[in-house]
């Protein structure tokens, strides 16, 4: 009897062992030819390829193009666009296009596809903001104007972002057979697992070097296990798989302004939103504890600490890019300051070594989503870090959904980082409090309003970014941390991958927020080492 | 030491084993409650480093001491746990001395039994603590709505057995009430059921307490529950980092062991059908 059960248990562990060896053979089996790339980078897109619901705002749409890109460095160049004009009062925008291109279906892109792009995006009332926009029209077969309500200096942002759309060819699927002009065709779309495209042979531009690539869409570990057995040519990864070896693959390290910060409640308590949701937070409306924090935390210990060191300081929502003020790096991890900043306002230290001011105690909730391992680290990191400022304060990981409740009262551990300058005007103007997650800080400062509104209306890209930076800092005042100090930005992230050895992948953009597709940005220019 | 044991009659042995399992269960708990907050507290000089005389269990990625957080997580495990076998004994013996009622009401909690028997527990447990909005109370009424049924289904024979006695049958007779008679006669019958169940209740309420939190569903990752170490470790196992799993597993899995050991040790000492069997 006893034998017998030993047997049985015997042959189920040989028969485990044997089914998990089947399963390694099978995905080594696939051999590839020279011009095919394995991707395991993430983030597959939920609403399908329809650059008019939002796909392709980052890294590279693939399979449409856009009237103009940016370079490495975020000079505007021309793509479909060969040239483009902006009136005097910045509202109108003419823009000329190429006259050889074609869909991939063989049929001419022209203004109408352009048109038919813009008023679909604007009527979709997805994540692209076109309320600006107010009629846009084909002038003849491959001009078009767009005409603007306001003056916005960041529209362009949009025309580099926006895939165009073939009028003939949209309708309720296009999401999962999209039809364009990019420098590739989707094949295959198997849902949760991969996408497979292809080449497009027809490609106005610089031919990609790859003629078919696959997007696996696997789980950090799975990718990452998958990279191990050689089975992927690039994989994204998080901070704590970097200090692994994987033979044949080198790490790379990319820049970014993939960011997170704490917002703090700019107001006092007492008012409420339309749903109800209360707004405003006693301590944190207190500009002095917010400038305390600012100059007490030791930003690179978050990045040495939480980040592996695979990360950069974060001073602004957009380091490094050309409308970032250089002004707004502080020096921080300055404890003695920080705890004098306190002690002027009024901010004194009990017997507990809690600070109070007027009966109110020095304490708030800092809240993270659950689930993202570097926001909890970073946010049970940051607790521990500006205790010994007396401030107390508790972590709690919620859901998005409560955090939509809460975020208007209580100080959250956020994330932002865009290509797009209009991300700044979003965080920061009084008009955009409590839309969307941008300003639910309620912040407003009437001489920051008039600087981003200069910016907005600025004709030149210089002449924005020199307002975009005043709004930073003027000297006087601003919205980092040597002035308001609404948010206290914390880090930035480096995204992180394991390439192929023999892969060049040139040189990238800083990355925006969003870890996966970007690295996609000049997917064309990507070649094997000769 | 074997000869010891070999000494001592099945009697002597298995209180010695509820003394045992008790002792260890009391010294988790305590040590539990006796660590303060300070030793929970970050150190990212020491993150991930490996079990050590120092650390025992090794650190997290944020140089947390495993073993401080572990003992934490068991003893959240066994609150939650003796709340929620708390009310799962109490739901069944209601629901026994219901079904003592009249033929009508043994059919409802019999039926009653046989719904939630029909679905399985995590299922259930899912549903109700999400519904509740998770979180300790969540996790805890989800527990206790769930585990009652195999307890009521056993308190239930046994009611039926002492219900067809001719005693209770002449008290009857005699005019008394159904009440009288659920309090006087039946209930001190269930009592070593009731109490043994409790026990053996206990292993099933924490197992399924780190499952759903595990799956997110359960406590909040604020608290240090062997569920959420177990969770937050799976993503550190592809980089060796094994000791975060590794210790809390098996330390809950060393408890509930515990637990069973004690529940079946105080069967055979209280249930005289059990205590003759060999």
């Amino acid at each position: 009897m006893r034998l017998k059960k030993n047997a049985i248990w015997i042959i189920l562990l040989v028969l485990i062992f044997l089914m998990s060896a089947c399963s390694n053979t099978a995905d080594i089996e696939n051999e590839k030819s020279e011009d095919e790339l394995i991707l395991a980078i993430g983030g597959e897109p939920d609403d399908g390829f329809d650059p008019a619901t939002g796909w392709g705002r980052y890294g590279s749409p693939l399979f449409q193009s856009t009237l103009v890109t940016y370079d490495q460095d975020f000079n505007i160049q021309n793509d479909l666009a060969t040239s483009y004009e902006v009136s005097e009062d910045g509202l109108e925008w003419t823009i000329v296009i190429r006259d050889d291109v074609t869909f991939t279906d063989g049929e001419a892109l022209t203004a109408d596809d352009v048109v038919f792009t813009f008023e679909t995006a604007k009527e979709s009332g997805s994540i692209i903001d076109l309320s600006n926009l107010d009629r846009v029209e084909g002038i003849d077969d491959y001009t078009v104007k767009f005409t603007l309500r306001e003056p916005e200096s960041t529209f362009i942002y949009l025309l580099a972002s926006t895939g165009i759309v073939p009028v003939h060819a949209y309708n309720d699927n296009y999401n999962e057979n999209p039809v364009g002009s990019g420098p590739f065709q989707l094949v295959q779309w198997d849902k949760g697992q991969q996408i497979i495209v292809e080449a497009n042979p027809d490609y106005y531009g610089e031919k990609p070097f790859f003629k078919k690539l696959t997007f696996l869409f696997l789980s950090e570990d799975a990718a990452f296990a998958a990279a191990k057995t050689g089975a992927v040519d690039v994989v994204s990864v998080p901070p704590a798989f970097a200090g692994e070896e994987i033979a044949g693959m080198q790490l790379v390290e990319l820049e970014s302004v993939d960011n997170r910060g704490i917002m703090f409640p700019y107001v006092s308590e007492g008012d409420e939103t339309a749903e109800g949701a209360p707004i405003g937070n006693e301590v944190t409306a207190d500009s002095a504890i917010r400038q305390a924090i600012n100059v007490g935390l030791d930003r690179q210990a978050f990045v040495d600490g939480v980040l592996e060191g695979f990360g950069t300081p974060a001073y602004s929502t957009a380091d490094h890019l050309p409308w970032w003020n250089p002004d707004t790096v502080i020096e921080d991890a300055n404890l003695q300051l920080a705890n004098q900043i306190l002690k002027e306002a009024g901010w004194l230290e009990k017997e507990d070594g809690i600070r109070e001011k007027d009966g109110l105690t020095a304490e708030f909730t800092l809240l993270y989503p659950a689930g993202d391992q570097i926001r909890q680290s970073l946010s049970i990191a940051f607790a521990e870090m500006i205790k010994p400022l007396g401030i107390k304060v508790t972590t709690e990981g919620k859901s998005w959904n409560e955090i939509e409740y809460l975020m208007y009262s209580h100080p959250v551990m956020m994330g932002w980082g865009s290509h797009d300058p209009l991300e700044i005007y979003n965080l920061y103007s009084s008009k955009t409090r409590g839309i969307g997650y941008y300003n639910a800080n309620y912040y407003s400062n009437p001489v920051v309003d008039d600087y981003l509104n200069q910016a907005l209306r600025a004709t030149s890209e210089e002449e924005a970014n020199s307002y975009w930076k005043k709004a930073q800092w003027d000297g006087e005042t601003g919205f980092s941390a040597q002035g308001d100090a609404p948010w206290a930005w914390l880090v930035n992230l480096n995204h992180l991958y394991f390439i192929d050895e023999n892969l060049v992948i040139g040189e990238q953009k800083i990355q925006p927020h969003g870890h996966g597709w970007p690295i996609t940005d000049f997917i064309e220019q990507w070649r094997w080492e000769e | 030491m074997r000869g010891v044991i070999s000494r001592l009659n099945l009697r002597q042995r298995t209180i010695t084993r509820i003394i045992l399992s008790i002792i260890v269960l009391i010294g988790i708990v305590s040590s539990g409650l006796l660590i303060d907050a300070d030793r929970l507290s970050i150190d990212l000089e020491m993150k991930n480093s490996a079990p050590s005389l120092e650390h025992l269990f090794g650190t997290d990625w944020l140089g947390r001491d495993m073993l401080a957080r572990t003992l934490k997580g068991l003893t959240l495990s066994m609150s939650v746990g003796l709340l929620a076998a708390f009310f799962s004994t109490g739901i069944a013996l209601f629901l026994a001395l219901l079904a003592s009622w009249n033929k009508r009401m043994d059919q409802f909690v019999t039926w009653l039994i046989d719904l939630f028997l029909s679905v399985p527990h995590i299922v259930l447990l899912i549903l109700i603590s999400f519904a509740l909005g998770g979180g300790f109370n969540g996790v805890v009424i989800g527990l206790a709505l769930t585990h009652w049924p195999s307890l009521t289904r056993l308190l239930r024979a046994e009611m039926l057995q002492i219900k067809s006695a001719e005693y209770v049958g002449i008290s009857h007779r005699l005019g008394k009430s159904r009440l009288w008679i659920a309090r006087h006669h039946i209930f001190p019958h269930l009592i070593p059921q009731l109490f043994i169940g409790f026990i053996l209740l206990f292993p099933h309420a924490i197992l399924h307490e780190a499952a759903i939190t595990f799956l997110g569903f359960g406590l909040s990752t604020e608290q240090p529950a062997i569920g959420v170490i177990l969770s937050e470790s799976m993503r550190y196992l592809s980089t060796g980092l094994w000791w975060l799993a590794f210790f809390p597993g098996l330390s809950l899995l060393i408890m509930v062991a515990l637990f069973d050991l004690l529940g079946k040790n105080l069967q055979t000492l209280l249930d005289p059908f059990h205590g003759q069997k060999r």
